[in-house]
């Protein structure tokens, strides 16, 4: 114990590269903790997205690629499915419910999805959570939208409010359907996935957009056809991007898919969501290895820093030892000091990295979610995180057996005598 | 006879593929014997100093402290009994620069239970061993045991070393040239504090020095050169 004393006087004399050390330990765990809590909270957060769902059918392609833009709005679909098939694949006997979705247009930057009334009842996210609605309720007209609750909050739109929508994705699009206005008949409650930054609007809607569009332009003149005239046309569509699938029993899952991928209209692929996660994960794990191995290397980086600091200092230390040497201390008393002056370091070290940790997690959280979609909850570190930390702490003390060892055999061979 | 504090027998020392450096042979000192050990540098000074603090271990012979063979214990056992036993002052830097004036008298206390004890016994509890030890040696204001260690005059810093070596009532002080530092008119007042205090608290001191004109304060003076007879030879040659 008063060894420990005499350790924390002897850093808190050097505390100019103590404070130094420390808080290279302590940003290399905030980088450490902080890449750990991100990797962990964006996969549960990804798994969340989607719950409920058996079956997502499109065009084939790749999984991955169906699972990204039909549920989490990351990139575009390169070809469509027929409207035909979807009636088909909507009557399989096994199938309960079937949600088609259309994407292609956006609104500010937000991807907007033709979808039907089905969708907010049966589409279930984090543990088979339904959709609510925070105010109004699905679109019931045809120029009806429901919005997702960043968008309501980041644009400022509340039911009522009309906007425009603009052909393709681009954050900025210089072709709009300022000719069909859409109004706001519902926006949904915070979900913390990708619905809350989609634009819901009917599939005839959609379809209502495109009516008098010619080989992806609009048409002019006598062509175009007005929001009123619309209401008069047939607005079924003839391609939609995907459909999800819900199934009387998950048993059937395999066959049904089956079926699907032997579809014979046109080829198309149907995908379990949570097998194309899997895949997604496998796809990403070797950038998250690689985000984790750097940041140990950052936390080695740390401590070898903390090691040179006490490296550097036993030389000018020697009489300190020496006068320690003579009032009593022996050599295994001079290798505890320095041990402990190593653990000391990291202990700081480790907790200013966490509370650090937990600062910057509390700054930045309204920004993920804001930017990324993204909800990062503040928890207590779990098992793994202590583990790390832990492992931290013996890497101190097994780096910080080097100066104490070193210090140990100079204390022997110097004796009382001050050697500086 | 009462047991000598130091006694050498004997005693021969060398480095590693060196030349003996120490060839004593036969050397006491007595219980509350003050003694003056002249010695320039190159006579084996640091290295007789270490032998004596069980640091170093004779090649031949014996050096025995309070009548024990110290070669006989093991490393740990000799590193307890020179806590227990003997209090050391340097020629200067003597104290921690991160603890304050009392603590660093009562280091040694912390690394020896026995000196501990006596102190206790002797003062009624650490703090007052400290603060009587300070007093005698004129140290005893409060603010300038409040002061940083660094901000005391050298003479005050080899007072504080003198506190710390008596304190807990050790049979032996050493002091390696305490001296040196000091101005000549505060070195016999400082001599004569550690007399007294060397007294009070019944120890021997081994007082070496190169400053001859030290010599006449003490009770017996020998000359390293003369006792060393590796030295005697070495110069012969």
């Amino acid at each position: 114990m008063y060894l420990l004393r005499l350790a924390l006087r002897s850093l808190f004399n050097r505390r100019f590269t103590a404070i130094l050390t420390v808080l290279a330990i302590a940003l290399s765990v905030t980088l450490l903790l902080g890449v750990e809590k991100v990797r962990t909270e964006a996969r549960a957060s990804f798994a969340g997205t989607i719950s409920g769902t058996d079956l997502i059918v499109g065009p084939r392609t790749g999984s991955v690629q169906l699972l990204l833009y039909s549920v989490f709005r990351i990139g575009n679909a390169s070809s469509n499915m027929h409207w035909s098939s979807f009636e088909k694949i909507a009557a399989h006997p096994r199938v309960s419910w079937a949600i088609p979705i259309s994407l292609g247009d956006s609104h500010r930057g937000f991807k907007v999805m033709g979808t039907t009334g089905d969708y907010f009842t049966h589409y279930r996210h984090g543990r088979d959570r339904q959709l609510m609605f925070d105010e109004g309720e699905a679109f019931d007209d045809l120029y009806d939208t429901v919005i997702g609750a960043d968008i309501a909050r980041e644009l400022n739109y509340r039911l009522g409010s009309e906007l425009i929508l603009a052909h393709g994705t681009g954050a900025v699009s210089f072709v709009e359907h300022a000719d069909k206005p859409f109004r706001v008949s519902g926006i949904l409650a915070p979900t913390g996935t990708p619905v809350d930054r989609t634009i819901h609007v009917s599939l005839e809607g959609l379809e209502a957009l495109h009516v008098d569009w010619r080989q992806g332009m609009p048409a002019r003149g006598a062509a175009q056809v007005s929001a009123e005239q619309a209401r008069q046309l047939d607005l079924t569509p003839s391609s939609i991007t995907a459909v999800l699938l819900g199934l009387d029993s998950r048993v059937a899952t395999f066959a049904v898919q089956r079926d699907i991928n032997r579809f014979p209209d046109e080829p198309l692929m149907a995908i379990l969501p949570g097998v194309a996660l899997q895949e997604l994960w496998s796809l990403l794990g070797v950038a998250e290895k690689a985000l984790f191995i750097v940041s140990l290397f950052v936390v080695l980086t740390g401590l070898v820093g903390m090691l040179t600091a006490i490296l550097a200092s036993l030389n000018e230390r020697r009489r300190e030892m020496a006068i320690l040497r003579s009032v009593g201390a022996r050599p295994r008393h001079i290798f505890t000091l320095l041990l402990l002056e190593a653990f000391g370091l990291a202990l700081t070290g480790v907790l200013l990295g966490l509370g650090l940790m937990y600062l910057a997690l509390w700054l930045a959280q309204p920004l993920i979610l804001s930017q990324y979609g993204l909800f990062i909850p503040i928890t207590p570190p779990g098992l793994w995180e202590w583990t790390l930390l832990g492992a931290i702490l013996l890497a101190a003390l097994i780096m910080g057996g080097v100066p104490a060892w070193r210090a140990y055999r100079q204390s022997l061979i110097d004796g009382l005598s001050i050697r500086t | 006879m009462p047991t000598p504090v130091i006694e050498l027998d004997q005693v021969t020392f060398a480095w590693p593929r060196r030349p003996v450096l120490l060839d004593i042979d036969h050397f006491t000192l007595q219980p509350r014997e003050r003694v003056f050990l002249k010695g320039p540098s190159g006579t084996g000074k640091t290295t007789l100093l270490g032998l004596v603090g069980g640091v170093e271990l004779p090649a031949s012979g014996q050096v025995r402290l309070l009548g024990q063979d110290l070669a006989a214990m093991s490393g740990s056992r000799r590193d307890r009994f020179r806590a227990d036993h003997s209090g050391y002052i340097f020629q200067m830097f003597n104290l921690l620069p991160y603890l304050s004036v009392q603590e660093n008298v009562t280091l040694p206390c912390h690394f020896s239970a026995l000196r501990m004890q006596r102190a206790c016994e002797r003062h009624g509890d650490l703090q007052a061993a400290a603060r009587h030890l300070l007093a005698h040696l004129g140290l005893d204001r409060s603010d300038l045991l409040r002061q940083p260690v660094t901000e005391l005059s050298i003479g005050q810093q080899q007072r504080v070393a003198a506190a710390r070596a008596l304190i807990g009532s050790p049979e032996l002080v050493i002091a390696d040239e305490p001296t040196s530092a000091l101005d000549a008119d505060i070195r016999e007042a400082f001599l004569e504090l550690l007399f007294a205090e060397c007294e009070a608290a019944g120890s021997s001191l081994l007082f070496v020095s190169h400053d001859a004109a030290l010599e006449s304060l003490f009770d017996r003076s020998l000359s390293l050169r003369e006792l060393n007879r590796a030295a005697v030879r070495e110069e012969q040659s």
